[in-house]
């Protein structure tokens, strides 16, 4: 997983080279650099090694575009069509979490529910353990339900109650819809403000922004979609989307951005030290560059998040899954599509 | 970026490092001084730093408990709506106490001022609904003589209703009076509720008329009007029961049982004179804190809004220790994967880097105990995160170091040149992470606050942690060149002189 990255690095011999030539005319330059450079100079630079396989990102860009709408049309169309599975902090009605001693099957538990004519659907959460979700019940129609339970399978642990009214959800949903455009405002702006100086000015620091923001806005949707899917169409209970779904989504908006971040960076370094290549090789040595870093970034959070997502407790689970999701695309998004992505926006829009 | 080799700067870093420690091991010197066992749940431990409470702050989904979002309907026209918020938390507040919570949480919200937000720790839904919404009548009663009497504010006496009520009352704040010195409780009534107390306060005076202050007989139970919360003609027909009537008698907020009547006692103030115009003070000799109580009493039963209960939310407290558990096993699992994976793939620096990691998360705990931030299970999530994104910062200089190292560079110069020129990286990636979590932040919804603040610190922290830790670790480690070994630092070849 980690090897044609390392590999490839061997590439940036000639760029780095250069870098050295023009860094000498900056006059930012710290002084402590130059005496480590008067004192040693820049041994020739070893040919570079023919094992280099150089994989072209950017010619193939087409096929990684039509990879990502492979997955984000049809999420697309079922959120518009199918919504969404609500969890229960959205949906609005009285969920119960118990556990019972004597570990009685899911018909038991459905028959003990229906016989109390509260209109429930059980979940087993195993060991028995069982979700039970009804429409909102008063504080009295509860203790009714508690008792009957207890009364019909013995022994019981209420672990938890959870009652909602529906009118939360709408709010939650707005403040983080207004929480991802404040974000992506932000995010372009900075990506603007700080890649402004590279060659084509605010023009091309809004491109720069304006990619990575397409980057992020296309890990939100296969997210989004994914768990339209997963919850709506196939009708997994791990896909339904609940308050810690949102707070997903906004941590992958910030780490997605993380990594497009550092690929740009790289850019538009090589951009200042290599002029004699073009941008398209430009952004293509770029994304080989800095693959190493960002697939092991990734990879250290994904084994955090798999860990979760396997042994972690059941409220964890979809949460797990949802950021697994996110960062991956996060990925794959930030070295597939926003560099590329930069290259059509130059070739529409040339700035030199 | 001049930060390596400069002593200020390690100097800083290690007294960081002694203020974490300290505040993580605070807690374990006082608990071996105090000899109660070093590791587990201690009830009613005192956590105490140099008498600052420092201990985790668990939120309700790991600590057990209940939440309660109420919404305030009907406001009264031509009050501000901050104020009867307000006065609503400080009643919530007051009948909440009643439960003996540790920290109670109860705070305002909406756009509008007209959101209740309750968190109560280790409380079930039911107890908590019992005592926040039970539902307080304030009720005015003047004294008729009752022989039988012998108990109560007024022995010789008993209340009879006058009709005022806490629907009368607009509101009752506490205030110093026009000298400054003593505390009062102001009281502003309805228009008709001025037109009743006006008539009433008549009726006390000329009950024994002159001035209670200088003459004995103006000084009679018939000039006070008391103030009760809930009295009813029931508690009054037990008047002449001398147990009934000392428990009834008690103040509204005293410990009660639950067998016994409820007590329901606010205040008996002695009128001084016809009150017009529907401006009262209570006087007496109140410090701050009694006015307060007081004031909260009579709100307490004339609060103007209705509650109205949006949702609930009951964490058992088996719940909430399993979570914990869960989340604290896949935080070390992950941090034990991260630690295993650097030392392996970047061999020294990674074990540098693992080294810094440890401070970090040292840090960002003594930050999390210190502030107070409150941990809840997407708070912890956040943690993990953050780590990522410290590890990310590390690879970032590694790789780059790798890269420099192959450039020809020699490894002092290498690790200088790698921190150097990962930082624009490093500071543009973290600083739109940090903009997401300012945004989250301030309009998020309240779970996703403390999200936000958790990951916000621990982007700090990282930063801290990966440009001047461990760049400092392996500027101090690389000084001698046993330690720049190719084999040691994970790259093909280096250049040792």
């Amino acid at each position: 997983m980690l090897d044609p990255a390392d590999e490839t690095s061997g590439v940036s011999a000639e760029p780095e080279e250069e870098a050295e030539e023009l860094e000498e005319e900056e006059p930012e330059e710290e002084p402590e650099e130059e005496e480590a450079k008067a004192e040693e100079p820049e041994p020739k630079v070893e040919k570079a090694p023919p094992r280099v396989r150089r994989l072209d990102i950017v010619g193939r860009r087409n096929w990684f575009f039509l990879i990502s709408l492979l997955i984000i049309i049809p999420g697309i169309i079922s959120m518009s069509t199918r919504h969404f599975l609500l969890g229960i902090d959205f949906a609005g009605g009285t969920e119960f979490t118990v556990s019972f001693a004597s570990h009685p099957n899911v018909t038991k538990v459905e028959d003990a529910v229906s016989g109390m004519n509260i209109d429930g659907s059980v979940i087993s959460t195993g060991s028995g353990g069982y979700i039970i979700r009804t429409p909102p019940l008063s504080p009295a129609a509860q203790k009714t339900v508690e008792d009957g339970l207890e009364k019909a399978l013995g022994p019981m642990q209420l672990q938890q109650v959870l009652e909602v009214g529906g009118t939360i959800a709408t709010e939650t949903i707005e403040f983080a819809l207004l929480a991802v455009v404040l974000a992506s405002v932000g995010i372009l702006l900075l990506l603007a403000i700080r890649f402004r100086n590279v060659p084509g000015g605010w023009r091309a620091g809004f491109q720069f922004g304006g990619s990575a923001l397409a980057a992020l806005l296309h890990d939100v949707f296969l997210l989004t979609g994914l768990f339209s899917i997963m919850g709506a169409v196939l009708g997994l209970r791990i896909g339904q989307i609940d308050s810690l779904f949102v707070t997903a989504v906004l941590t992958v908006v910030g780490f997605s951005v993380h990594d497009t971040i550092v690929v740009f960076d790289r850019i538009r370094e090589n951009l200042r030290v290599s002029q004699r290549l073009s941008f398209e090789q430009v952004v293509n040595l770029s994304i080989m560059q800095t693959a190493a870093r960002s697939i092991i970034t990734s990879f250290t959070v994904v084994l955090v998040l798999a860990a979760i997502l396997i042994a972690g407790g059941a409220t964890l689970k979809g949460f797990a899954l949802a950021l697994l999701i996110g960062i991956i695309s996060g990925t794959y998004s930030s070295i597939f599509n926003a560099a590329p992505l930069l290259v059509v926006w130059r070739r529409l829009q040339p700035v030199r | 970026m001049q930060l390596v080799l400069s002593w200020p700067i390690r100097l800083l870093i290690i007294g960081l490092l002694i203020f974490s420690v300290g505040v993580d091991g605070a807690g374990y010197v006082y608990r071996a001084v105090n000899k109660y066992p070093l590791v587990g749940n201690v009830p009613n431990l005192p956590p105490n730093y140099f008498g600052w409470p420092l201990y985790i702050h668990k939120g309700l989904d790991l600590a057990g408990g209940t939440h309660i979002d109420y919404q305030l309907t009907n406001f009264p026209a031509g009050q501000s709506r901050a104020d009867v918020q307000q006065r609503t938390v400080d009643v919530i507040n007051k009948r909440v106490n009643s439960l003996g919570v540790s920290e109670p949480e109860i705070r305002g919200a909406g756009s509008q001022n007209d959101r209740i937000t309750v968190d109560l720790a280790g409380v079930t839904a039911d107890q908590a609904q019992r005592a926040i919404g039970r539902i307080t009548k304030l009720v005015y009663a003047k004294w008729v003589p009752d022989d039988k009497v012998t108990g109560g504010p007024q022995p010789g006496y008993k209340p009879q209703l006058v009709g005022l009520t806490g629907d009368d009352i607009q509101s009752a704040t506490p205030a110093l009076d026009q000298n400054g010195v003593s505390w009062v409780v102001n009281m502003t009534f309805t228009s008709h509720g001025g037109d009743v107390f006006s008539k009433l306060t008549q009726d006390n005076v000329n009950a024994c008329p002159g001035d209670p202050s200088l003459s004995q007989s103006a000084n009679c139970a018939g000039r006070h009007l008391s103030i009760w919360l809930d009295l009813t003609q029931k508690d009054i027909d037990n008047w002449e029961n001398p147990d009934y009537v000392g428990t009834v008698s008690r103040p509204w907020d005293a410990p009660q049982n639950a067998t016994d009547p409820t007590p329901k006692f606010l205040t008996d103030p002695i009128t001084q004179e016809q009150i017009t115009g529907g401006q009262a003070v209570i006087s007496g000799s109140f410090t701050q804190a009694t006015a307060n109580d007081l004031a909260t009493g009579i709100n307490s039963g004339s609060l103007p809004v209705t509650l109205l209960v949006l949702d609930v939310t009951q964490v058992g407290s088996t719940l909430g220790a399993e979570s914990v558990k869960l989340s604290l096993a896949a935080g070390m699992l992950g941090l034990t994967i991260v630690v295993i994976f650097m030392i392996v793939y970047y061999r020294l620096p990674g074990f540098l880097a693992s080294l810094a990691l440890v401070f970090y998360a040292g840090a960002v705990f003594a930050v999390f105990k210190a502030l107070p931030v409150t941990l809840t299970l997407a708070g912890i999530t956040g943690f993990i995160l953050s780590v990522g994104m410290a590890v990310d910062a590390n690879v970032l200089i590694f790789e780059r170091f790798k890269e420099e190292v192959r450039a020809g560079r020699t490894i002092p110069a290498a690790v200088d040149a790698a921190v150097r020129r990962a930082w624009p990286a490093i500071r543009d990636s973290n600083t739109s992470t940090l903009i997401t979590c300012v945004i989250l932040g301030f309009v998020g919804p309240a779970q996703v606050k403390g999200f936000a603040i958790v990951l916000g610190i621990g982007v700090i922290a990282s930063l801290i942690s990966s440009i001047i830790v461990t760049h400092n670790l392996l500027a101090i480690v690389l000084a001698s060149t046993r330690f720049r070994r190719p084999a040691l630092l994970g790259v093909d070849r280096a250049r040792s002189s």
